[in-house]
């Protein structure tokens, strides 16, 4: 069996939720090219050519090749003027073996309560149709194939009779409903490893909700969210990765879209939330709300802000090195002679010139030292650092530097990444550097840097030496 | 003109234009604070939003100040006419808590009555 996914198709319902293309939208936190792929994985499709279009590089990121799935995928770019249904011809024309599997547009497959993977084998020849395209076409064989596509062959039940039940996306309207069904139970037909489905719910990695935030299942939170206090998510909220939530809003029969932040005391029922888009799904209305109060994209590019508050931030790590370097003179040696600790260069991620070499400190005795304690509490460490903010090549606050090649993995989730000299981690160590690195980037302010500065001086002081 | 103000019944009718954002709220501060100053006897507002086809947070904090300044003068103001996307806004940020919204001008004022 081999299978053709087709995903130059154009969706004009989904390019008014963004810039994500319609493959990879996400099926209650799963894209939807995910599902197709795992589909082929259960029914031995060893070879997955897939047809790629405007956003090939989005989906060969996201599929690669294939090995996740345990699928091979090929990837061919369609030829201008060509359509899906030309494409199909010229497939089955240059003979195939085995049985076929295409999908080429929105299309999911919804599993019934008595749907086994084994059953796929014995499914009828059949295609479904989205205007003159097909949208799924399945056939046993070349001939079956060549019928199908010929409009000769009588469909058989095909999905129906296997416990699918065949749904084409084909609206907003239908997407929201899709999630929403999804959200209500259907999800944990889909469950892979790593999910419960106790309370019909699942929530990501790295998902911070403080005691206070409320949540009502069935709810499926993506990864790498952080819900603000007194937040109210739920019943029916599906949430998608890195989403914000900031305090006192309420989240109910919604669909919130990866990279979002969703403003303090707000009510979102109903409606889907693409970064600053706010979709009724019910008649497709969508509201561009350019005001980061109330929803925005999460990774907002504040290029003037930036510069503006990296130069005020400048001449504080100016004054705050002045106050550092005498101190600095007397105490580190004393700490080097006694053998306590040292500093030792390090490699680090550097959003200009890819890696850095940062001094941090190596405790190399573990033991009590007023000396070390001092050096310590003054925060005397990240002198090197402010000489290396002076220079611009690190922020004053910002996010934890990331090392090389520890957090590589860390670093491809951050498109903006600000390094920082001191970060939240200085004075929470609960921190979740992933979670609040996306969080300063969409908080980011001179503020913002002027609180973590004094918090982390005054929590370094008062730590050092416990 | 951003706003357009009359009276009817003693009941003043305030027409907004335009879209109400952060660009032109000082404007329709300003327009009908003057139209106020004027019209000082009137106590209650309908303000009249077919025109208004988007809103954000600085438009909707406008119009709330100006239901605070009126409720403090013992009045009252009601929305007429909101369009799909500025009650989207009023859906989300919970306004719709805060005034009575009524589907035209007409219905509005009756409710005066």
């Amino acid at each position: 069996m081999q299978a053709i996914f087709h995903t130059a198709v154009p969706c004009a319902w989904a390019e008014r939720l963004g810039d994500r293309p319609w493959p990879l939208l996400p099926v209650a936190n799963r894209p939807l090219l995910d599902y197709w792929l795992e589909t082929c994985g259960e029914q031995g499709v060893a070879e997955v050519q897939v047809v790629l279009g405007e956003h090939a590089k989005q989906i060969e990121d996201f599929a690669e090749d294939g090995a996740r799935w345990k699928v091979r995928i090929h990837y061919t770019f369609g030829r201008p003027g060509e359509t899906p249904l030309d494409y199909l011809r010229i497939a089955a024309s240059r003979g195939m073996e085995g049985a076929l599997l295409y999908l080429g547009g929105p299309f999911f497959m919804r599993r019934r309560q008595a749907y086994r993977p084994a059953s796929f084998e014995n499914m009828e020849p059949s295609r479904i149709d989205a205007g003159d395209a097909p949208l799924f076409l399945f056939g046993r064989n070349a001939d079956e194939v060549r019928a199908l596509l010929a409009g000769g062959a009588v469909a058989g039940r095909g999905l129906e009779a296997i416990h699918i039940n065949p749904f084409p996306i084909a609206s907003i309207k239908a997407y929201y409903t899709l999630n929403m069904k999804m959200v209500g139970g259907e999800f944990s037909r889909y469950v892979t490893a790593g999910f419960s489905s106790g309370d019909r719910s699942s929530i990501g990695y790295n998902v911070r909700t403080p005691p206070s935030s409320h949540l009502q299942a069935p709810i499926l939170v993506g990864d790498d969210c952080r819900f603000g206090a007194m937040t109210t998510i739920g019943p029916s909220a599906v949430i998608s990765n890195h989403v914000i939530v900031d305090a006192h809003t309420e989240l109910a029969h919604c669909l919130i879209l990866q990279d979002t932040y969703i403003g303090r005391n707000l009510e979102i029922r109903h409606k889907i939330v693409a970064g600053k888009r706010v979709v009724d799904p019910l008649d497709g209305t969508v509201v561009e709300i350019d005001d980061a109060w109330l929803v925005a994209k999460n990774r907002p590019e504040m290029r003037s802000e930036d510069f503006a508050r990296y130069v005020i931030l400048w001449f504080v790590a100016l004054l705050l090195a002045a106050l550092q370097v005498v101190p600095f003179l007397v105490i580190y040696p004393l700490v080097r002679l006694r053998r306590i600790g040292i500093l030792e260069r390090q490699l680090f991620h550097d959003p200009h010139t890819g890696y850095i070499n940062l001094p941090g400190l190596r405790k190399l005795r573990n033991r009590k030292s007023i000396v070390f304690s001092t050096f310590k509490a003054l925060s005397l460490d990240r002198f090197p650092w402010l000489l290396f903010v002076l220079q611009g090549r690190l922020f004053l606050c910002g996010q934890p530097p990331m090392r090389h090649p520890e957090d590589d993995g860390l670093i491809k989730q951050l498109p903006h990444y600000y390094p920082g000299a001191f970060c939240y981690q200085d004075y929470n160590k609960d921190s979740d550097r992933l979670v609040d690195s996306l969080w300063y980037a969409h908080i980011r302010s001179l503020y913002e840097d002027l609180k973590i500065l004094v918090k982390a001086l005054v929590s370094r002081f008062l730590r050092a030496g416990r | 003109m951003l706003v357009n103000c009359t009276k009817q019944d003693g009941i003043g009718i305030i027409q907004i234009d335009r879209s109400l954002t952060a660009a032109t709220v000082d404007s329709f501060r300003d327009q009908l604070g003057s139209w106020q100053s004027a019209e000082n006897e009137v106590k209650n507002f309908v303000v009249d939003m077919e025109k208004v086809d988007f809103m954000d947070s600085a438009g909707l904090g406008s119009l709330i100040a100006v239901l605070k300044r009126v409720s403090e003068r013992g009045g009252d103001m009601k929305i007429a006419c909101l369009q799909k996307k500025p009650r989207m806004v009023f859906e989300i940020t919970r306004a719709y808590k805060v005034f009575e919204i009524y589907d035209s001008v007409e219905s509005a004022l009756r409710a005066y009555r």
